[in-house]
């Protein structure tokens, strides 16, 4: 069965620094997967890439078996790639319920705006709101689009642990319905995930699998500590 | 009905009293100079519209302005009848408006640059109109007469009937009409999703593409409007007044962007009574000397340009909005 999401041989350089170095990922439909990766890794490129913000200098996307490089960000969206940005990326005058009729091109699902807190906020001009509820705001309006692939570029940070369990809980439930990639710093949300997760490191994949697993590995590990690192417990690992 | 829908109502109402009222209470000098405001009202009102709701920074809406008038004055003189000359001169400006639009928003030329461009066909235009001076320079047995502009360009009159010429008072209520025609235009546009998501790519255009919004036919159609709403304009000036190369001079260009400014982007009403109250400001400044030989000495641009400054430090986002805003934190 043909992949959702097919990424070979990404390379992406600024200013002779290889952000993406001929990089390789697949996803199926319905996957939810974590990418992560000390800083400089290139997790934030690879969204920019999937979601035609960057064009690649080399190596193709395909969504669905479509060949989709190099198409405009719009395109993309209407592709089925949904993404939220690291900083909100909103329209300021307009309220949660605004951003999600847009987004759906239709009625508005409140259930979706309750699930994620925003019931009784989602009529005030986002301007008003709080980070974390313009990160959920942002998140509301992705998935009100309906897409078939979700990136998300750490939508955890900045909220409330509260926050963070209910876009833990809406992710999951996303599971078999949309593809997903959420990179992220806070390793307790990527391990409440509960999903496969890829380790990037200096524009490549270092290591993939179980969450636990693959923060055992030690090339992991001195990728995130350095060497001395190596015998130290990952933030997030309870066992 | 919203709030934003009485205030449509309550517009088109006031409009609608005006042509009631001002014709049979204003001087003849009074009528054609409100005429006058009035067409240049609805010029600002389409730049409102593309700038301030489409974040068009659109410098040079006077060639729409100018094509607007050039083009009735010869569908007019050509056809001897204006009834159709009206609507070839907000065509005429919305094909070209089209043309511009297509290049500018399909090249990917955004912000200021818009300006710039804008800027310069306006300029262009002006050059160009200019240099036709000679009998050669003829569509039909219209002459384009250069510098001197078409002084001789027929008014409106009713519709198929060309013996029957408006006079200043029908011309100020069919002004006063097309002004009412032209804000409900731009009110139910902004009010359909079109309209919508031009205000969100407006607001993020980041956003709405990633919402799968593409900008391009959305901001040249409503580049369009504009340049018809401003073509229409145009035709009117024209009719009431007369055609030179200064519709599309840098003088009328710089006008236009004042009136809108201190109306306040982002209002439809705004523009609007901008460009009535600084027109009816400039004009009685420049009255100041008739009135009384002392004041002669006041330079009126001076006078305007320091209320202009007034403006800008006092309400940076536009007289309108700020009323508006006042208004709110009153009631709160």
């Amino acid at each position: 069965m043909t992949p959702l999401l097919e990424a070979a041989g990404l390379t992406v350089g600024f200013a002779g620094v290889t952000a993406l170095d001929g990089l390789d990922l697949s996803l199926e439909a319905g996957e939810l997967r974590c990418a992560i990766g000390p800083n400089g890794a290139g997790k934030s490129t690879l969204l920019k890439c999937l979601s035609g913000r960057l064009r690649p200098d080399a190596g193709r996307v395909r969504l669905a078996g479509r060949d989709v490089t190099g198409l405009s960000v719009d395109a993309l969206a209407r592709a089925g790639i949904g993404l939220k940005t690291q900083v909100p990326s909103l329209f300021e005058s307009l309220t949660a319920a605004e951003h999600c009729r847009l987004a759906a091109r239709g009625p508005v699902d409140h259930g979706l705006l309750a699930r994620l807190g925003l019931a009784g906020r989602a009529g005030r001009p986002v301007r008003e709101l709080s980070h974390g509820e313009r990160q959920l705001t942002e998140l509301a309006a992705v998935l009100a689009a309906r897409p078939r692939l979700v990136l998300l570029d750490e939508p955890a940070a900045g909220l409330s642990a509260e926050e963070t369990e209910r876009v833990a809980a809406e992710l999951r439930g996303l599971a078999g319905r949309a593809a997903a990639i959420a990179v992220e710093h806070d390793l307790r949300f990527v391990a409440a995930l509960g999903c496969p997760v890829t380790v990037l490191h200096r524009g490549r994949v270092l290591a993939h699998g179980a969450y636990e697993r693959v923060m055992a590995e030690p090339a992991v590990r001195a990728a995130y500590f350095g060497r001395g690192g190596a015998t130290g417990k990952a933030p997030g690992c309870s066992k | 009905m919203t709030a934003a829908g009485w205030g449509h109502a309550g517009v088109v109402a006031a409009t609608a009293a005006g042509a009631a009222v001002l014709p049979e209470v204003l001087s003849l000098y009074a009528t054609i100079n409100a005429t006058s405001f009035v067409v240049l009202a609805i010029l600002a009102l389409s730049l409102g519209l593309v700038w301030g709701f489409g974040g068009i920074v659109c410098f040079g809406q006077t060639a729409f302005f100018g094509i607007g008038g050039y083009a009735y004055a010869v569908a007019a003189i050509n056809f001897g009848d204006s009834t159709l000359a009206a609507p070839v001169a907000a065509l005429a400006a919305a094909a070209f408006a089209l043309v511009l639009g297509w290049v500018m928003f399909y090249g990917r030329v955004g912000g200021v640059y818009v300006g710039v461009i804008t800027l310069t066909a306006t300029l262009i235009l002006y050059k160009l109109v200019n240099a036709t001076a000679g009998p050669e320079y003829a569509i039909g047995a219209a002459r384009l007469g250069g510098a001197n502009g078409m002084p001789a360009t027929p008014p409106l009159n009713l519709p198929f009937d060309p013996a029957s010429s408006l006079g200043p008072e029908a011309s100020l209520r069919v002004a006063l009409a097309a002004l009412a025609v032209c804000y409900l235009a731009g009110a139910c546009l902004l009010a359909a999703p079109f309209g919508r998501v031009a205000v969100a790519i407006r607001e993020n255009p980041l956003r709405a593409a990633l919402l799968g919004y593409d900008a391009r036919p959305r901001r040249t159609l409503l580049f369009v409007v504009g340049g018809a709403m401003a073509g229409l304009a145009g035709a009117l000036y024209a009719a009431t007044s007369f055609v030179s190369p200064a519709m599309f001079g840098l003088g009328a260009a710089a006008q236009l962007l004042v009136w809108t400014v201190a109306g306040g982007l982002g209002t439809l009403i705004g523009p609007v009574l901008g460009a009535v109250a600084i027109q009816y400001l400039t004009l009685r400044a420049g009255e100041l000397g008739v009135l009384d030989p002392a004041l002669s000495r006041i330079d009126s641009n001076a006078v305007m340009g320091l209320l202009l400054i007034a403006v800008v430090i006092a309400a940076p986002r536009g007289v309108w909005p700020s009323l508006r805003r006042l208004a709110a934190g009153r009631r709160r």
